[in-house]
Formats: structure tokens, sequence, C-alpha cells
């Protein structure tokens, strides 16, 4: 009984712990906010719940639309057609998911009479034992006839989910299956060629380093973020060399990986820690390819602190908010458009599958309703380096400049593009290696 | 406990005896729902809506009922094993690592001989996951025993190296090729999944192996011998080993045993769920497992019903964002509650 | 401050531990308060300081009377407790503990707090300082500052159990010197205590306490005879005892159950040393002593709880040296802890499944034949209960009965601690038949007991503790309970210690 007795206080915790930990949801995965996204997040929440309140919202945002959702609306009202999410991430992340949701929104905004629900958070850490095909099965459930799945590890997932629901349509962002023939008819795969917001990213860090050290957050390990990280190096070392005129051995290019897209205590690295380990290590910019904001954050941090260190968030466009100062810009993925036509498509019954890596609008990259990857200048870029960053966007657009040309090796020294030719579309997605000067790992 | 009333005329029972364990579990519930209503209520969610789908919930559709199942099956596994150790008086927090390292085990037959006949491999790899389960727990069971280590000590410490080791592989030996990602290994050949009825994601084969090993744990228990001296040990160790009970030995046989079935529970998280190893592969079922076990205690009998009804609410639950904007996380919220308030009751039970 | 109690009544199940207790204890004196163990002295004073509410009766403070809720409420009505075991935080310092232990209106501030230590030790001629930290204490100094606390917290009759325990004889001097000045000025202190000496030496007052009762004509002035006083403590009063009727046996002439050679084992602060015993099998042996003088020792020897760190012990012939008490019990040692809910029985447990545990071999566990065992020794022992009910539920004589029906038939030796604690006269008896017919079976069956009426009733052999050392084996024909009284209280102790045998340190 006494040794009962005192293992109760082990028991409550225990107890507690678990109570605790339920409630928690997902503290890790939720970066420091900005009042910005707050912002938008609570205007738009009362939009996810009801349809008709997104058109008497659409006024104030979109002026020319919105006239025709208002009086579409209560026509399709009894009806809505219904679409649905899953996300890897909260969907305030001031990252990859949080574009991914607005790219979502864009679409309910502008399809009359239509209805976005989502179930965000669908990881290990913040839903443990749910699964991809579970959670897609509760939004057929609650209705939905076009899903879109928005990280990698989804894709064997949605094709299950796809072939046990032959009505539905899928998109899978990111994924590679119907390129590779694995996927079934009614999955698609899209993907921004953010290949280019990651060179102009480069380019921006090399202008503006003073120390040539320039470090990559890195999410995990794929063919994906390979072939981000090397053009991101490619951008950096065209614009350090070239357009700088520095010596290429006064370059050097860090990548560390933490494990996931996203922080997740006990299983990934600390991005807050590796951050701060570039921070140490004398790294001057830090780009970021994970899909939160620790990067910035501890750049600004070092910066009030007395060091001069710039950070490149990524995929969100307001993801410069989060410490103005330090921002030297932000690539970013503009979803809205590419999901408006596929879920249009969808709807009028005439989707096809295709694998889509879609080009930025060269004509403005930066244009809402037409680039699905764009770069906005951050305000620390020096008015001088954006001149110069311009003009090698310019380049970019008009191909008179392509970095994936060769000579280029793989770090083991195997080449990847011969002298002379450049690389194709597919060579470059599936990234084998990274490139010869970068420092990090490749796991090939 | 024994059933036997013919004897002679004596002793009245005494008075905790007389409460019925019903009447207290009735007011856990009651508690339970009452402190689950008021967080509810504080979050705008109407409650009898919650309650219907946290209940009903995974009995809307077929595919529901069937993931409640998968569920369920390691669940009770986990639960059952943790029998034996309540039972000896033990608090194995170290479930979650032995079910982790039974996943592992079961991994390795499928990836040494992906070749051999696929009925002959899930075998193997239920083989290898108990025992590496129960490997993992003579580990703690060595800590307890001879070094004295606190079983709960032992077990959390070993649930992090556990992680790690998952993780490692993860990430380093076992990754998927080309790729470093913690999301998991290469997925196993669909040839090796466990079969599972049209359309549904149910392999019969998992809940079968629960609920034979749960029937086996429960006429160990209550029939036999070792059950017997396994309750001796656990409610007063002196006492039997003054009565020639070697209490040493049974501490570790408990753990080593409920290690094993973890280990199963693992096996059937590879072949049966996720189809490849991830580093969250015990997906928190073993320390639900202790939430059921803190509520039937060393009772093996009720392990099917408390481990259905918990995997019940955590399926039922999934859709809560979705149809009511809330946290599918309320559903810890009632099972810890109800845990809580099981004590609770238990503890003015035993105040008399 | 006058302490009294009136008619203090207070009950743990059956058991009543202080039963109609009345007494006075004058202020300016030092009061002693004697007993054996379980004979009420720590519940009496408990109920004195407000660690426990009595169940009848009344504490009266200078003649009124006074409800103590708690130790708080007792403090600030004037009495404080030492216990034997200082209750303070071992990593604060000696400030801090005073600091954490008084409250807020005895010491409102740290500079306060220190000087009232100084003081106060100084005044006492205490080694305490403020800075020591209490892990650097011994238990004395631990104990000086615990009675600086109280003093400080306006304690005016202090109560100290056993505070002579654990410490050493210099320090408890020094502790006696300090009782006096506190004595003299006024306070009252109640000196619990089973040793003699230190009564004799420190008190002005004797009370006796046995089985919950006042002894004799209540409060007594110091000096009084020693043999006195045992007989007081121990009964055994010689014209209370019955004559002896069980038939007793001759001296055996059967080999010993047990031969030690030489053997020295410690446990804590006692040890013993260069021990040589054979105990006859056949014959019951009563360890008598009092209590703590060595006799849990041996009887832990015995039954191989205790390993010895010397010599030889055999059993039967066997030697045992060295094996763990499942050899022991192999080799046909049974052992009957006193607190049987403790060590002997799974209480939850019913009477059933404990004779199911004992079944040989056979995984699948027999339950018409457990609940036949059962039955049976509920019918041989006269055990009031079912096979279904769980032992805890039992009264404690029928527990003790079960423990003995759970016996194997063709068990050798028998080693009891207290074989009667807590039985009525009725059930000691029924107990002690089933022990004697043991006996007369052949079974050695050796006993520790403070009861001195049950050893002279019982023991065909006795064998004395006092201070550490053991009197040789003493056919129990030769003692007389005034003789027994007396050795245990030490007079003319050398006469009866064992040649070579037993001596301890």
């Amino acid at each position: 009984m006494k040794r009962a007795l005192t293992r109760w206080p082990a028991l409550l915790i225990l107890v507690l712990g678990a109570i605790l930990s339920a409630c928690g949801g997902a503290p890790a995965s939720t970066p420091t906010e900005s009042p910005a996204t707050e912002a938008t997040e609570s205007a738009e929440a009362p939009a996810a719940t009801e349809a008709p309140a997104a058109a008497t919202e659409a006024p104030a945002t979109e002026a020319t639309e919105a006239p025709v959702a208002a009086t579409e609306a209560p026509a399709t009202e009894a009806e809505p057609y219904i679409f649905g999410m899953v996300l890897v991430g909260p969907i305030n992340d001031g990252g990859w998911n949080q574009a991914q949701y607005e790219g979502m929104k864009y679409v309910e905004e502008r399809i009359p009479g239509s209805k976005f629900i989502y179930i965000d958070k669908v990881n290990p850490a913040d839903r443990p034992n749910v699964k991809v095909e579970q959670v897609i099965d509760e939004l057929i459930a609650q209705g939905a006839t076009f899903v879109v799945t928005n990280s990698a590890e989804f894709g064997d997932g949605t094709n299950i989910a796809a072939e046990a629901n032959p009505d539905v349509t899928f998109i899978h962002a990111s994924g590679d299956s119907v390129l590779a023939g694995k996927a079934p008819a009614n999955v698609g795969n899209i993907m921004g060629k953010m290949i280019y917001g990651k060179m102009m990213a480069g380019c921006a860090a090399a202008l503006q380093s003073e120390t040539g050290k320039i470090s990559y957050l890195g999410p995990l390990i794929d063919p994906e973020t390979r072939r981000l990280v090397n053009s991101a190096y490619l951008g950096a070392k065209y614009c350090w060399t070239d357009v700088l005129g520095k010596p290429a051995d006064q370059l050097s290019f860090k990548v560390t990986w933490i494990g996931f897209w996203f922080n997740i205590p006990g299983v990934t690295l600390d991005p807050t820690q590796v951050a701060n380990d570039f921070i140490n290590g004398g790294s001057d910019v830090i780009l970021s390819g994970i899909d939160t904001t620790e990067a910035i954050v501890e750049a600004n941090k070092a910066t009030q602190a007395g060091k001069k260190v710039y950070a490149i968030p990524y995929d969100y466009k307001a993801a410069c908010e989060q410490a103005p100062d330090v921002c030297l810009g932000v690539p970013y993925f503009n979803w809205g458009p590419t999901y408006l036509k596929a879920i249009s498509d969808a709807k009028a019954g005439t989707f096809q599958q295709s694998f889509d890596w879609i080009a930025p609008d060269w004509t403005n990259i930066n244009n809402p309703d037409t680039s699905i990857v764009g770069f906005e200048n951050g305000a620390a870029l020096s008015a001088d380096n954006a001149t110069k960053l311009d003009a090698f966007i310019a380049q970019l657009a008009d191909g008179s400049l392509n970095l994936y040309t060769g000579p280029l090796n793989y770090q083991d020294g195997t080449p990847f593009v011969a002298d002379g030719t450049t690389a194709d579309d597919k060579t470059i997605w599936y990234s084998e290696q990274l490139l010869e000067g970068v420092d990090g790992q490749s796991a090939p | 406990m024994t059933t036997s009333n013919q004897a002679a005329p004596a002793q009245k029972p005494p008075k905790a005896a007389i409460r019925s364990p019903l009447l207290f579990g009735a007011l856990a519930l009651v508690g339970a729902l009452i402190f689950t209503s008021i967080v509810l209520l504080s979050s705008g969610v109407p409650p009898l809506e919650a309650y219907r789908l946290i209940f009903l919930g995974a009995f809307s559709t077929p595919v529901r009922i069937s993931d409640m199942i998968m569920l369920a099956a390691p669940l009770m596994l986990c639960s059952a094993g943790l029998t034996l150790t309540f039972a000896a008086g033990l608090y194995n927090l170290g479930v979650e690592g032995q079910m982790i390292l039974g996943a592992v085990a079961a991994m390795i037959p499928l990836r040494l001989f992906p070749d051999l006949p696929p009925p002959l491999l899930w075998a193997l790899a239920f083989a290898c996951g108990a025992a590496g389960g129960a490997a993992w727990a003579t580990l703690a069971a060595w800590l307890r025993v001879g070094l004295r280590v606190n079983e709960i000590f032992a077990g959390l410490g070993l649930n992090f190296l556990a992680s790690g080791i998952a993780l490692y592989l993860v990430l380093g030996p076992w990754r998927r090729v080309g790729q470093a990602s913690s999301s998991g290994t290469e997925p196993l050949p669909n040839a090796l999944w466990l079969p599972t009825l049209d359309k549904l994601r149910l392999a019969p084969i998992a809940p079968i192996v629960a609920l034979i090993a749960l029937a086996i744990i429960w006429a160990a228990v209550t029939r036999t011998r070792w059950g017997l001296e396994l309750r001796a040990v656990g409610l007063n160790p002196q006492a039997a080993g003054r009565m020639g009970v070697p209490a040493a030995r049974r501490l570790a046989e408990s753990l080593a045993a409920c290690g094993a079935l973890a280990g199963l529970a693992g096996a059937i998280q590879i072949i049966g769920v996720f189809h490849q190893l991830i580093p969250s592969i015990s997906s928190g079922i073993g320390l639900l497992a202790l939430l059921v076990v803190l509520l039937v205690r060393a009772n093996p009998a009720w392990v099917l019903p408390v481990a259905a009804a918990f995997a019940v609410f955590t399926v039922g639950s999934v859709q809560l964002p979705l149809a009511l904007g809330t946290d599918s996380s309320i559903a810890g919220v009632l099972q810890g509650a109800l845990v809580l308030f099981a004590l609770l009751a238990r503890g003015l039970s035993a105040r008399k | 401050m006058e302490v009294s109690v009136h008619n203090l009544t207070k009950v743990f199940g059956t058991l009543r531990a202080n039963d109609g207790v009345s007494l006075r204890f004058a202020e300016g004196q030092i009061h002693g308060v004697l007993g054996e163990n379980g004979a009420g002295k720590s519940t009496l004073m408990k109920l004195l300081s407000g660690f426990l509410r009595p169940d009848g009766g009344e504490v009266l403070l200078e003649g009124k009377p006074v409800a103590l809720g708690d130790p708080g409420a007792a403090l600030r009505a004037g009495v404080g407790m030492v216990h034997q075991e200082p209750l303070d935080v071992p990593g604060f310092s000696a400030l801090e503990n005073l600091l954490c232990a008084a409250p807020r209106w005895a010491l409102p501030s740290r500079t306060e707090a220190r000087n009232t230590l100084t003081v106060l030790a100084g005044r006492l001629g205490f080694s305490v300082a403020p800075d020591d930290p209490i892990s650097a204490l011994t238990v004395g100094q631990r104990q000086q500052l615990e009675i600086i606390r109280l003093l400080a917290c306006g304690a005016r009759a202090l109560i100290l159990d056993e505070p002579t325990t654990g410490i050493t004889a210099a320090q408890a001097r020094s502790l006696f010197v300090a009782l006096r000045r506190l004595a003299a000025e006024g306070n009252t202190v109640l000196f619990v205590s089973h040793k003699l000496d230190e009564v004799a030496d420190l008190c002005d007052t004797v009370s006796v306490l046995r089985a919950g009762r006042v002894v004799g004509e209540g409060q007594m002035a110091m000096p009084q005879p020693q043999e006195r006083l045992l007989r007081m403590m121990f009964g055994g009063g010689g014209h209370s005892s019955p004559q002896v009727e069980t038939p007793r046996r001759g001296v055996s002439t059967a080999p010993p159950a047990w031969q030690l050679n030489r053997v020295a084992a410690r446990d804590g602060n006692m040890a013993l040393t260069d021990l040589n015993l054979a105990i006859p099998a056949g014959a019951v042996v009563g360890l008598a002593g009092l209590e703590g003088s060595g006799q849990q020792i041996l009887l832990r020897l015995l039954c191989g709880q205790f390993r010895p760190s010397a010599g030889r012990i055999s059993l039967a012939g066997a030697d045992l040296t060295g094996a763990g008490a499942a050899a022991f019990r192999r080799g046909g040692v049974e052992y009957l802890p006193a607190d049987r809910l403790v060590e002997g029985v799974v209480g939850p447990l019913t009477l059933a499944e404990h004779f199911a545990l004992l079944q040989p071999e056979g995984a699948i566990i027999d339950r018409r034949a457990a609940e036949g065992a059962a039955r049976q020794a509920i019918t041989d022992y006269s055990i009031k209960a079912m096979p279904a009910s769980p032992i805890m539920a039992l009264s404690g004589g029928n527990q003790q009965r079960a423990m003995l029906a759970m016996i194997p038939d063709n068990t050798r030796a028998l080693v009891c601690e207290q074989p009667t604690r807590g039985l009525d006269v009725a059930s000691a008896r029924a107990i002690w038949g089933r022990l004697l017919a043991r006996r007369d079976a052949g079974c050695a069956v050796v006993f520790a007991t403070a009861d001195l009426d049950e050893i002279l009733e019982y023991s065909d052999y006795v064998l004395v503790f006092f201070a550490g050392q053991i009197s040789r084996l003493l056919p129990r024909a030769e003692l007389s309970a005034p003789r027994l009284a007396e050795l245990i209280g030490g007079v003319d102790f050398a006469t009866v210690a064992g040649s070579r045998g037993a001596t301890a340190t």
C-alpha cells in the first residue's frame, strides 16, 4: 500500500502530462507570428466555414470580381462545390503552408458558391497515428470532390486515396508521381519553378554578404530540396563572381539539414539552434529552406544584439514582415492562379492529368494573378543591390542567362551537366546530389 | 478472484468492498464528461454535438470502423502487456520504446528477405517484433532488478533511446534512396502489406493477433500459478518472497512479456498500418495504453472494452476539426479526464 | 507549564493504544515516561503534541482543557515535541531550517532568527551555528536545533521521544544538562525512554505505561528501585504470572537445529560478534531483552534474511553460511514476521489464493485443491473466514492462524517475531497451542517478544539480550520472573553471559 502511495505523484504527472500533451497542439511548429499574419488569418477565419461570407468580404479585396461572386453565390448556395486541402503544417506558419492555404482562399473567392475545407498539421508530431489517407477520407466525407495534398511525403497516401475514390480529383503539390508514371488518372502534380526564386535569393545573398559566408537552413534531403539548394548556390556564385567580380574561393555556401519541413522536437534538429550555429560560424546571410521562419527570427535577434546578419525567408510573400530590417527578400509561391485553373477544370469536368512544373510569369514575376513564383525585395536589400538583382532577374527572364549550363559537377566530382550543354527540366528535377562547391550532405 | 460462496458463514466483507466499483466508475465518467464539457464550452463548441462525433463518429462509415479497429489492435496489445506489469506493481512507462524497438525489429526480416513468401515474412515480422520489444523491456528489467533503477525512469530513458535508434535508422542506413527525411523509410512493397479487406484499411490479422494475445494474457493472469505469483509480487513483494515466490524474476518476466506484446503492436504498425518505419511509429499508442491500464488496472478482462472505447474516441474525434472547427485533441482531454477522475474516485473509495 | 491528561484514550482498530491514561506533569520538573515497545508511550506523546487526536478523555494545560488539532496548534499552546529523527530539510542551513519551520510570528526576520539561534544555543550550551548546513550536523546537533526551534516558537513544555537513540554519550550528557536548565527555568520536560539508567539519572518523576495503561499507582517520585520499574514495564511480576502448566520437555538430546560458530552480523548501530550458539530442535527458545538489543539480528540471521559478516551458520548439519532466505526456506526454516500484512501475507489475495501460491509446481492453478486446503485450514485452525476472504479482511488473530496454517508440515524450524502481537488472550493461547504442537513434533521454535510473561510461560530456553550482549542458553527452569527482569536490566548479567558465547558491541 505504501508503495502505491508513493507512486501517486508519478501517476498524476503521467495523467496530467497526457492531458496537457493532448491539449498542447503544435507549439513546436507554430512560429512567432507577426501582427500582419494574425490579421489576415482572423479576417479569413469566418470565410472558412461560411461560403456566402466570402462573397460579402470579397469587395474589400477584389473589386472587379466580387460583384460576380456576390450575384452568383445565392444561386449555388444549396449545393456548394467543395474542395479541400491537407496541409502538413499549420496554416499560419508564415511559410509553405500559409502560402498554400492562401492559394486555396484565392480560389474560394473566385469560384462562386464554392467552399474550401482543410485539415492542417497532418504530421506525426501533431497528429500521431493519423495517416493522410484517413484525413483525405474525412475531407471527402464532408463533401470534397477536389483535394490538394501539400507535402512530398503525402505522395503514396494520395495515390492510395485516389484509387479508392476515383470520382475525386487530386493534386499532389510538389510531387512527381505523374512524372514517374505511378499516379492514378485522377491525380495531378503541380509545382512552381522555385529554382528561379532560389537563384534570385542566392544572388541577393551574395550581393549583400560582406563575409561571403552564406548558409542555407535546409529541411529534409530529397531531390526537391537538393535542386533548390543547388539553384540558390548557382545564383550566389554567379552574382559573387560575375556581377561583383569577387574571387570564387572567397564564397562559401553551407547547408545544414534539420530532417523535416519544420521543427519537431526530439526528431529534427532545432532550426533555431542551427540558425545560431550559422551566425556564430560567421555567416552573415541565412537562406531558409524550411516551412517556418526561424532563420529570419534568429537573424533579427543577432542583428539587434549588434551583429549584422541578413536572412532570406521562403515560401510566403509576407514572410519579410517578421523582421523587415534584416530581410533581403523572399522567394515565394503564389498558388492561387494555378489552383484556380485546376479546380475550375475539375469543376467543369475537363481535368486532365498532368505533371506541371510551372515557371514564373517572366513579364512580371510578382503579378498575383499570373505568376506562381515570385521574389519580393526586402527592406534590407540596398538600392544598389536591388538594381543589380533586377538586372539578374531580367537576364533570367529573357533567357540570356541559364545557370544550369555546363560544366557542372556533383559533390563527388561526377559530371552533372556537361560542358557546353544545359540541363533539361527532368535532369534538374531529379538532382541526385548537391553541386561541387556546396558544403553539406547530399544523401545520394 | 475466487468465486466460491459455499463456505461456512463467517466474516462480513469489509465495507469498502460493498461499495460497487460500478458506482465509482459511473461517478468518474460523469466527472470526466463535466470536465470535458467545460473545456468544450470554453472554446465555444457545442458539447452534445462534439460528444455525438466522439462517441458515435467512429461507427459512421465502414472506413472509420476499420480505422478504429486498426487503432484498437495495437492499443489492446500494449494494454494487455501493461496489465501484466501493473499486476506486478510496475509502471512500465517504457512501453513506447518497447513498441518502437518491436517495430524496428519487425523491419529487419522485411528488409533482409523481401523475397520470402509474404505469410512467412509476416510471421517473422511478428516474431522479431515480439523479440525486439521483449529485449528492450529486459533492459529495463535489468536496470530495475539489477541496478535498482526505478522502472519509470528507466522506461523514460529507454524511450528516448528507442526514438533515437528509430530516427537514426530512418535518416541513416534505412533512408529512402536519394533522400534523408524524418518522414520515414522507403515504404514496403505492396505485397508485404498485411492483406486488407476490400477498400478498407482493415487488416484482419491485426485484431485477430490482438484478441488471441489478450485471451492468453487473461488466462495467464487469472488461471495460472505464474499470474497469481505476479499479483502476489505486485501486492506485497516481501510476503511473496517469504512464501517462496522468486519476486525479482517475476518482475523481470512481466516486463519482458509486456515488451513482447508491445513489440507485436510495433510490428502491426509496420506491416499493417504505416508500411514503413517512421520515427514516431509508436504514435503515442503506448502512452494511451498506460491510460487504459490506469482504468482497468491488473484486470485483462476490461482491456477489450476500454481499449476499444479509447480507439473509438480517438478515431471519432479526427473529424472534429472539419465538423466543428475544434481540435481533435479533445479526445485526449476526455481520455485523460476519465483516468484522472477514475483515480480520484478510487482514492475516495479507498478512504472509505 | 503544567501538562496533564485525564482519562485519555486512543484506539487504532481493535488496539487500545492508550486506555484511560490519567497523569499530571508538574512544571519545573523532568518527567520520565517508561514503557516497552508498543506500550503506548509514543501515542500518548503524539496526543499531547497534536499529531493525534484523542478518541476519549482530555488534555489540560495549566488545568484548562484544550483541543490540540495539529502540531501547530499545540506549539501555539506551548507544547513542542522533539522527534527521534529530527524533522528537518537536509539541503538547508541551520538558520534556514529555523526560518522555514517556525511560524512567521515567532521569527519575523532573518536577523532576529540568527540572534535567537545564537542566544539560545549559548544559553543551553549547544554547538549549533546558524550557517551550518544540516547535512554536516550530527543527529545530536539536529536535535539541539529542533529544541531551539521549539523554544523560539514559545514552547514551555518539551516532549523528547527517545532522544538518546543515535547520539553519542557526550551529546547525551550535554543534552541532559540543557534539559535540567530548562526545567530549572520553569519549563516542563517529558522524557520518553525505555532506558532505565537515563531515567534514573535525569528524571524527577517517572510513570510506567504498559499495554496502553498506566501501571501501578501512576506517577512516582524518583528514585525507584530498578527491578520494580522493570517488573512494571514487563509484567512478569512473579505473583501475577500464571504458574506454568504446559508440559515442559527436559533438556533436549536431539541434534541442534541451528549451529552458529563465531558469527558476526551488523544492523545499523547494533552488531553481534563472535556468536556461538546451538539452538536445539524440539524446543522453544524465547529471546528476551529491551527492544533493539540485538534480538532482531539473531532472528533474521536464523531465517537467512541477514547474512553473517563472519563465522558460519549451519542448519541441521548443512552449512548455509551466506545462503539467502530462499535456501533457508528450502532447508525447512519458516519465518513468521510480526508485521503480518507487511511481510507475512499478501493482504488483498484470498485465503484460497494463498494456498494456491503454496501449491507444489503446476502451471495452472488447481482452484479446487486450493479451496480444499483453505477449507481444511479453516477447520483445523478455527480460522473465522471463507476461502474467498481476502486475508486483510481477517482479524489479527485469524491472520496469524492462517499464517501458521500455511506452514508446511515438514518444517524443521520456526522463527517467530512477536507471535501474539495485537492478539486477544484466547487467540494468543490458540496460537501457542499450535506452536507447542509443532515443537512436540520436533520443530525448533525461536521467538522474540516484549512480554516477559509470554517468555516465561512458553519457553524451554531463554536467551537474554542486554546492551548488545547475549546470555548463554538458559533453561527456563533456572529462571524466576524477578531474576529474568533483573537480567534484562543488566543486573548480574556477567553471571549468565556465554562463556565465549555471545558478545556484542
